[in-house]
Formats: structure tokens, sequence, C-alpha cells
């Protein structure tokens, strides 16, 4: 793939106006690219298509469970919808938008030419296009974990497989570029925080996805060879369990890394000031990161026959993460107390993430507390496990799709060498923030209450009536993420119909990517100086402005 | 377009010196940590079943069924000593030496086949069915998933091997086969946690 591939030149030095329309590219340009702009947008236009279709499954899953009664004997397909909910949501469409943004923002943020690897990078995008396409398939025509049809559970592994694949070669693509590409002087202490975070979070997924990758070979041995008791005890009805592990915590705070890096980006463009203790910002991010390295955590390897050894580091990493949350929003506390505050949309996605993070890093510690019992006739159960768990990542989750939205109106100049409406951008964290909380907050107390997980059904005993209100709330709040996604989506088309042209650096940013055309050209940059902070834009403003 | 319009303290700064990158060097580190990953997890669900087994008094394998020690042996002393060769290849390509790279490359390649061919063997003796158990299926995934690995290795080298000859790599500018031996040696070290935990202690 890679090693004869040349870096391309750098952009041609010109005085042509520095905002012009956006390339348009023929198909052939299209198939055949090795720029890091165009694979960036196939990742985030392909993952917005499918986020359309995993809303539908959410809407569907969520109205079904509104009234419980019909969870103790659902049709067959509702753990199949459920399932697909839950990891077309995860690797399907967060994680290749987070990948789009990154192959996109990343070599800009870095001063580079180009993405490493960048043809093994549109490999990895094609393949994510095949293999999710692929796994739609299976689910249509009755594969997906919980299907009857063995040959299309197969060839959901199979595919699935193929997608997480594709998403390692991406992760590499990006890490390596952070790591090797970097501008000149742009040290590794002097990186972007946004670029920071998906070095760390690369490395996070590069120690999760190939253990996800081997869940996924024995499923796929269970299934083909073991008939209907499996080869590990379990066949086609132990696949969701083998694959689903990655959105529980300590994994789905892998999710969450980007987030902080967003964060960390706006906070101080948005505060005109520079970030307050950027190096222990970027230390924080990098513990965060390893806290959520969590696979020794799944259940294949044993938490049954060694509970000790496995619940222990478990209740410390609950507890613990939530000091580098803790102490990044302190910083970012004290880097817009110091600084002068501007309100715009950015920043407002910013805040929105952050909250709904914090909220949902707080609940998962709580249900790591084991003497936290369900409130039920009867003995209780501890809350993980519950629709608890469900809502704990339904907040992760979703705080993640709000740094994401964040990230493409924060970039949309990088992007579609457009910006988008400010005034609608700025409903959008609202309808976020409350959707978020909407949703969520009643699965926590519905599994409080004894609602089971929200992706595997299972008849509710008792508090019937409480927990259909609170599914009833939760479907609501479902509308309003959904409505603010459409809305999201919406921005996008109205900016690539607008004429408006952006300017290169409409929101004063601090970074290396505001300091080329927007869009960028072919090879990014004409030529850098020496980077000798990590604010140089912001650095070269200050000084101009005391000259 | 540039910093020129935007910055001009920025535009009108000396442009930096290049530096080399060392792309394919790092990039190979994280392919070769995301294979022994791989290798590792299946490794691990291994053992975690046959501690079930034993623990429970059941048979891991049909009755009858020996892994023999011998084929796990012989690959590791072939790996260990591919190990060497394909140091040698890297320093002897780093000091231009290019008839003793040639034939350490050969040698390393050599080794490589020999591995593959301890492991055919192993599975001829082992005479277990893939499908006879699970831990038998999943003896034949880790052993194999770790051969996975080595063919990649080897593909890894031999394109490298290529570029040398073309006299690509050389003198200070061998890179490619540094992230060659990179995967390599992670190659042999997942043998060696491998070999160590079928093999040894069965």
């Amino acid at each position: 793939m890679t090693v004869i591939e040349d870096a391309p030149a750098a952009a041609p030095a010109s005085s042509a106006p520095s905002s012009t329309a956006p390339t348009r590219y023929g198909l052939a340009d299209v198939l055949g690219t090795g720029d890091h702009k165009v694979v960036g947008r196939l990742w985030i236009a392909t993952a917005l298509l499918q986020l359309l279709l995993v809303l539908a499954a959410a809407i569907y899953t969520s109205a079904f469970r509104v009234d419980t009664a019909g969870l103790a004997d659902p049709p067959e397909w509702y753990a199949q919808i459920a399932s697909f909910r839950v990891l077309a949501g995860a690797f399907m469409v967060l994680l290749p938008l987070t990948i789009g943004l990154a192959t996109l923002v990343v070599p800009l943020q870095v001063g580079a030419a180009t993405i490493a690897f960048a043809r093994g990078a549109a490999a990895a995008f094609w393949a994510y296009l095949l293999g999710s396409v692929l796994v739609i398939s299976a689910y249509a025509i009755d594969g997906g974990p919980f299907g009857d049809d063995t040959e299309g559970v197969r060839l959901f592994i199979i595919s699935f497989g193929l997608v997480v694949l594709a998403e390692v070669v991406a992760l590499i693509c990006i890490a390596t570029t952070v790591v090797t590409l970097r501008a000149p002087g742009l040290r590794l202490a002097r990186t972007p925080l946004f670029s920071w975070s998906m070095l760390v979070a690369s490395g996070v997924w590069l120690l999760t996805l190939p253990v996800l990758l081997a869940m996924a070979v024995l499923s796929y041995l269970d299934v083909r060879y073991g008939g209907a008791g499996g080869l590990f005890g379990g066949g086609a009805t132990s696949v969701y369990r083998r694959l689903a592990w990655t959105i529980d915590q300590p994994s789905l705070y892998a999710f969450a890394i980007p987030i902080l890096g967003y964060v960390a980006t706006v906070v101080p463009v948005f505060a005109r000031t520079r970030h307050f203790q950027h190096r222990y910002a970027r230390n924080a991010i990098g513990t965060f990161g390893a806290l959520a390295v969590g696979a020794w955590a799944i259940p294949g390897f044993g938490a049954d026959s060694a509970p000790w050894l496995y619940e222990l580091p478990w209740i410390f990493v609950s507890f613990a993460i939530l000091l580098p949350l803790l102490g990044l929003l302190g910083m970012w506390a004290q880097t817009i107390r110091t600084g002068r505050i501007r309100i715009a949309s950015p920043l407002l996605y910013g805040i929105a993430a952050a909250t709904i993070l914090l909220i949902g890093v707080a609940a998962g510690a709580v249900q790591s507390i084991e003497r936290i019992e369900t409130i039920v006739d009867g003995p209780g159960t501890p809350l993980f496990g519950t629709s608890w768990t469900s809502g704990v990542a339904g907040f992760v989750l979703v705080a993640l799709g709000t740094a994401l939205i964040g990230g493409l109106v924060l970039w949309a100049p990088k992007i579609l060498g457009r910006s988008v409406a400010e005034g609608p951008a700025r409903a959008l964290p609202i309808l976020l923030l409350v959707g978020a909380v909407t949703m969520s907050l009643p699965d926590l107390i519905s599994g409080l209450f004894g609602q089971g997980l929200a992706d595997v059904p299972g008849p509710v005993a008792d508090n019937v009536d409480l927990i259909d209100v609170l599914n009833g709330i939760s479907l609501l709040g479902l509308g309003l993420l959904s409505l603010a996604a459409l809305g999201a989506i919406g921005l996008v088309l109205q900016a690539l119909r607008s004429s408006e042209l952006p300017g290169d650096d409409p929101w004063e940013g601090h970074t290396l990517e505001w300091a080329t055309s927007s869009p960028p050209p072919a090879g990014n940059f004409a030529s850098l100086p020496e980077i000798t902070s990590e604010a140089p834009l912001y650095d070269a403003r200050h000084q101009e402005a005391s000259a | 377009m540039t910093t020129a319009t935007l910055v001009p303290s920025l535009a009108d700064a000396p442009p930096a010196e290049p530096r080399r990158p060392r792309v394919l060097f790092v990039a190979s580190a994280f392919a070769a940590g995301a294979s022994a990953l791989v290798v590792v997890a299946l490794l691990s669900v291994y053992l975690q079943i046959r501690g079930d087994l034993v623990s429970s008094g059941s048979a891991l394998f049909p009755e009858g069924t020996v892994i023999p020690l011998t084929p796990g042996n012989m690959g590791l002393a072939t790996l260990a000593m591919s190990v060497v060769t394909m140091a040698w290849v890297v320093h002897a390509l780093r000091n231009d030496d290019r008839p003793h790279a040639y034939l350490a490359l050969f040698l390393t390649l050599l080794f490589g086949v020999a591995f593959i061919n301890t492991t055919v063997y192993l599975y001829q003796q082992l005479a277990l069915g893939f499908d006879a158990s699970g831990p038998a299926a999943l003896l034949y995934i880790v052993t194999g998933a770790q051969l996975v690995m080595q063919i990649v290795a080897m593909l890894f080298v031999a394109v490298m091997g290529f570029q040398a000859l073309g006299g690509e790599l050389t003198g200070r500018d061998a890179e490619g086969m540094s992230a060659a031996a990179l995967y390599w040696y992670v190659t042999f070290a997942v043998y060696v946690v491998v070999w160590y935990a079928i093999y040894i202690t069965k």
C-alpha cells in the first residue's frame, strides 16, 4: 500500500484570493483519490447516511419499549434491530465520523502535506464502505447477531470484522501522521490537543479493536463449526455478547477521548486566550485514555472464575477516570475565566458535549458500586447490566455525537469550503443536551427500578407502570436527538448550497489548519516556518498587535 | 491561500529545515502491536477454556491426542536464528554491505519457510480434527494466526528486499528494512508466548 508513495508537493504559493470555491471532483478522482481531505469527506458522508438507518432502528426499539409488556415475548427481529442500533451506531456511524473528521483535520493541524499512507487511508475507507454495506445486507437476510440464517450470521461476522479492520488501518494512518509528519518545531508537547486526543484515542483503539477482531473470529468459528451449542458454548446467541463489550465501560470511554480534544480546542479559541496549562491538559487526556483501555475486562477472559482480579480494577477505573475529566473541566473553566469569552456555536457544542460526558462518566462510576442495588420486590441486583448501563452508554455516545457535530461546524470551512449558518447551528447543542438528558436519564432511573438492558429484550417484573412512563420520556428524548441529527445534516447541505465564502480563519483559530485556505489546496501548505508554541497563530496574531 | 494572507509574521519567517520522518517504522510498530494483540487475545481465550476444563477434570482434546514438543521447539530455534539474520540484514544495509545483506536476507526468508514447514509438520503429527472440540479449534486458530503474522512478516521482508536489490535501501536510508525487522521481531516474540503457553505448559 504504502512504501513507494511519495508525499505530495507543497501547495504552490499563490496570490489568488484566499478562499476559493470547493474543488469539484469527478467520479474517477474520488475513486482513485489519495487526498486526505476527500477521503475524510467520504468517511463523514457515508457515516451520516448510515446515521439515518441507525436513528430509524433506535426509534423503533425505543418505541417498542414504551409498553414493556411486549418485551416478555418480543418479535424475533426486535433483538436484531436493537443490536444494529448499538453495533452500527458505534462502529458504522460514530467511530467512522471520528475517523473522517480526524483524517481531514489532523494533517492540517500538525502542518502535514498529507496523511501518512494516503492510499492506505483511502483503502481503509473503501473497505469500511464494503464492510458496512455487507453488514446491512446480512441484517436484511436475517443474519446479524441474533439471526436465524446461519449463513447470514456468518456474513455479518465477516463483514463486521472487515469494518473493524478498516478502522484499525485508518487509525494507524492517523496515529502515524501525528507521530511522524508534524511540521518542523511542532514537538509532540506542542501538538494541538485535538490531534493529541486522536493519537491517544488511536492508541486505545489499537489496543481494543484487535481484541474485538479476535472475538469476531471466535464467533465465526462458533457459528461455522459449533452447531446449535457452539464450539465454545454459545452458538449464534453469544455473538452479540462477544462484540458488544466495547460499549461497556471502560472500553466505552475510548469513544470519549476525541470529545476532550475537541473541547480543549474550542475553549481557548473562543476564550481568546491560550489554553490554561496546556501541558497538564495533554497529560489529563493521556491519563483518561490510559484508563479507557478496557479489553482486559471482557467476559471471555474469565471475569467469572476470578472476579477479584477484574472487579477491583474495574471499580478503580470507573472512579479514577473522573479525575482527569474533572481536571480538564477545571482547566477549561480557568481558561474561560482568564480570557475574553466570545459565544459562538462551536463553543456551545463543546460545553454541551462536556456536560453530557460528565453526567455519563459520573453515572458510570455509580454503577460500579455493587452495593447500590435495584429497587424491586425481593432481592435486588447491581446496577451494571440494567438499563442504567444503557443510560451510561447513551450519555457517552451522545456526547461524542455532539462533539462531532461541533467539529463539523467548527471545521466546516476546511471540510466544505463553506461555513454553516451560525443561528441554526447555535440551536442544535441545546437540543442535543436536552435530548441526551431526556433520553438517558430515564434509562438510569428505570435501571434503578429493575429494567434490563435496552438492547437485550427481557420481561420487566416490577414497577411496570413507572418504567413505561420513563421509557416514553426516553423515546421523547430520542426524538429530540433525531431532530438534532437531521438538523446537523441539514446544516451541512445548506452550507454546500451557500455561495458565501468563509475566509481562511473565520474563528481566529490558534492552530495550523487556520493558516491555509478554505478549503485547503493539494499539499495543504505552501511553506511553514519553525513552529515554536502550541498556538502558533495566536502568537503570531499577538506579536502583530503588539508591534 | 496560505499564511501570507493571514499572518504576515508567520509568512515572513524562513522555512524550517525538513526532517526525515520514520513513517513506515512507526506504522509498522502500530501494525505489529495490533497483530500481536489479535493472537494474544485468542491465546487468552484458549488458556481460559483450558483452565476451566482442567479444573473441572474434563479432557482438553479427544483421547490419544498428544501435542508434540519437538516441532514446536524446532520452530522456536528456527525463528531465533532468523532474528539474528534479520538483525544482520539491517546492519549490513546500514553499512552499505550489500553482499552480506543479500546473504542474510536469503537466510532470513529460508528460516521463515523452515518455520512454516515445522508448523505444518506439527499439525500432521497432531492428527487432530479442527472441529474435534473447542480447544482443538482454538489451538489451530492461535497457532494459525501466529503463522499468518509470520507470512505477513516474510512478505514485508521480501518487498523490502526487492527495494534493497533496487538500491533504494542503503546507508542511513534503510528505514524500510528496519520496519520489516521490527515486525519480524514482534512475530518472534508472539511465537515465544504461544510456544510456552501451548507447547510447554500444554
